[in-house]
Order: structure tokens, then C-alpha cells, then sequence
């Protein structure tokens, strides 16, 4: 009886162990936008796929040749050598963690403003980004977004002058929306 | 009018071909492009597994529009993205870690109403990115095949 008793405690302490909430997303969306006098680009990608864990780490995958934009010209170039050269970079990654995970409670139903430090990869360069990340928490299911902007020439996106150096912007603006369950 | 007039009208209007050409210029049909092959679900993930290099550089193409393929498995999973298609997860074997998930058009999202969770399906789209066990960031990405339809 004493066995059982005790074998059955340490089966249930393993498994609350192991058991540690990991949100996890493959619908991710992200959206990104650039404005000139020129023109307007817009090109979104509902393929991401990120992971959330109760300890606050965060990261995603992007695929990049799943941005779609309205002009099939503007698609091809955005996946040139000369632009993302998506062919050898075809995924850019996102690895960090929420510093103030310690507020923020992934079980309980409300909105919360995460803090969020980590390494950015586009294009084969990584930067370290410090973004704000709003947690809405409904149930089972956390959505995450957030807006921010990156500088092309930063990820080692840099072109000269003539098209497309005046129709797309310099610092372009993101906007995320995770969809984790 | 003058020959000159003439000549001059016609490179104008050439011109304005040329343009819109390119601004109007169509996506690719996926579905009216033949495949590049055909492949069972766990033998396109483990090409990436074995050599992620080499399989992007077989599968992608320089200006997105990368190989399409028919691939073969069995439904294990199915659901919507927030853009509102359809997407199902190809395995295989169920046990797989990693299989081809495939998102559906507009136009082929409603026959994914006839598909149930077991089927063993054929699905023709294009390839965006391969699998991947990523151990830096503890994930695991599916191939990513898009503008699907079932072809079976």
C-alpha cells in the first residue's frame, strides 16, 4: 500500500515536471509595410511558426519565400539575389525571452505588455532587438502582437541608387500577430 | 500625319506595352505548372533533415517561384490559418516528428470538406521552405507548400 502510495506521488511530481506550458503556433501572421512618395509595398505571410514558453522564452521561424504581395514583380524581386536572396536565406529567425515574465501569468485571462529581448536574423545577419510584445490571454489560447520597424540596410539590405532604392523605404514597419494555443 | 508623328505614337504606345507587362504580370498558376516530382512526405522532409544546403538549392528557385510538387501522405492534422484557408498536415507515417503542411487557395479551400483526419491524399503545391529541427531555438518546422490543391 505504502508502495503504491509512494510511486503514485512520484509519477504525479514527474509529470507536473515535464509539463511545462509551451504555447506553440504554425499560423503565425506577419506583416510588413514601406512607405515612399513613390509608392506603398505591403506583402504579408501567414506561415509563421513560433513557440512560447511558460519561462518566458520566445522564439519564431519565418519561412520568407510565403510573403505574398499584390504585384508578381514586386514578389520576384523582394526574393532576388540583388534584395532577401531568399533561396540561401529562406528563413529568418527570432530568439529571445520576455524579461518581465515574472508579471505576466500565461494562465490567468487578461492583457498584459511583455518586455522583449533577443537576436533578430534576416538575410543571414543577426541583431539584438528590444520590442514590447502585448499577451491577450483567453483560456487555452494567448494571441501575441506587436509593431515595430527594422532598417534594411541594418540586415546587410542595402542598394544604391535608381529603383528599387526610392520606392522602398529605408526603415520598414512589422506587424505580428501569433496566434498561440 | 507626319511619318515622324506616326513613329513617335508608336514608341509611346510600346512603351505603355512594356509597362504594363510588368505591372499587371500574373502570379505563377501553380496548378498549371507541371511538377517537378513527385515524393512521399517523410522522404521531402528527410531531404532537408540529411542536407538542408542541398535541398534548398534543389527545391527553391532565386524569384520565389520555387519547384512544384505532388506529395503523398496521410491527413493528420487540419485547420485554418488567419488569412482564413485551409491548411492540412501530411505525414507518411502518423509517428513522423515533421510533415508537409499544405495551405489551399481561395479556389481549393472547399475540397478540404470532403478530407478527414487518416486519409491517405495526393497534393500538388509549391515549395516556400523545408523541414527543419531547429535545437538553437527548440522547434520543429514542417516543409511549407502552398497554392495546394488535391489531386486525387
Amino acid at each position: 500500500m505504502k508502495k503504491l502510495f509512494l510511486s503514485t506521488c512520484f509519477t504525479i511530481i514527474s509529470v507536473a515536471a515535464f509539463a511545462q506550458t509551451k504555447l506553440t503556433t504554425n499560423t503565425g501572421h506577419i506583416k510588413f509595410f514601406s512607405s515612399t512618395a513613390v509608392e506603398d509595398i505591403e506583402a504579408n505571410n501567414y506561415k509563421v511558426v513560433s513557440n512560447l514558453s511558460e519561462d518566458g522564452t520566445l522564439v519564431f521561424s519565418v519561412p520568407m519565400q510565403s510573403f505574398e504581395f499584390e504585384k508578381a514583380l514586386m514578389q520576384k524581386h523582394y526574393n532576388s539575389k540583388k534584395f532577401l536572396d531568399t533561396k540561401k536565406f529562406p528563413k529568418a529567425k527570432f530568439k529571445g525571452t520576455i524579461s518581465n515574465i515574472s508579471e505576466i501569468n500565461l494562465k490567468s485571462d487578461g492583457t498584459y505588455t511583455a518586455q522583449v529581448v533577443g537576436d533578430l536574423t534576416i538575410h543571414g545577419v543577426t541583431n539584438p532587438v528590444k520590442e514590447e510584445l502585448k499577451l491577450t490571454v483567453k483560456g487555452s489560447k494567448v494571441t501575441a502582437t506587436t509593431e515595430f520597424y527594422i532598417v534594411l540596410a541594418d540586415y546587410g539590405i542595402a542598394f544604391k541608387d535608381g529603383k528599387p532604392a526610392t520606392n522602398i523605404a529605408k526603415e520598414i514597419k512589422i506587424t505580428a500577430n501569433l496566434d498561440y494555443k | 500625319m507626319a511619318k515622324y508623328v506616326k513613329i513617335f505614337i508608336a514608341i509611346i504606345l510600346l512603351a505603355l506595352g512594356v509597362v504594363a507587362y510588368f505591372w499587371f504580370m500574373p502570379h505563377r498558376d501553380v496548378q498549371a505548372t507541371k511538377a517537378f516530382a513527385e515524393v512521399e512526405a517523410a522522404d521531402l522532409v528527410n531531404e532537408f533533415i540529411t542536407n538542408r544546403t542541398k535541398a534548398n538549392q534543389r527545391y527553391l528557385a532565386d524569384d520565389g517561384d520555387s519547384k512544384v510538387l505532388v506529395v503523398i501522405g496521410i491527413v493528420v492534422d487540419q485547420f485554418k490559418d488567419q488569412s482564413g484557408q485551409a491548411v492540412i498536415l501530411l505525414k507518411t507515417n502518423t509517428t513522423d516528428q515533421m510533415g508537409v503542411s499544405c495551405t489551399f487557395t481561395e479556389e481549393t479551400n472547399t475540397q478540404v470538406a470532403h478530407i478527414k483526419i487518416g486519409d491517405k491524399i495526393s497534393v500538388k503545391g509549391v515549395i516556400r521552405s523545408g523541414a527543419e529541427i531547429d535545437k538553437d531555438l527548440d522547434l520543429i518546422e514542417h516543409v511549407v507548400l502552398e497554392k495546394c490543391a488535391i489531386i486525387n
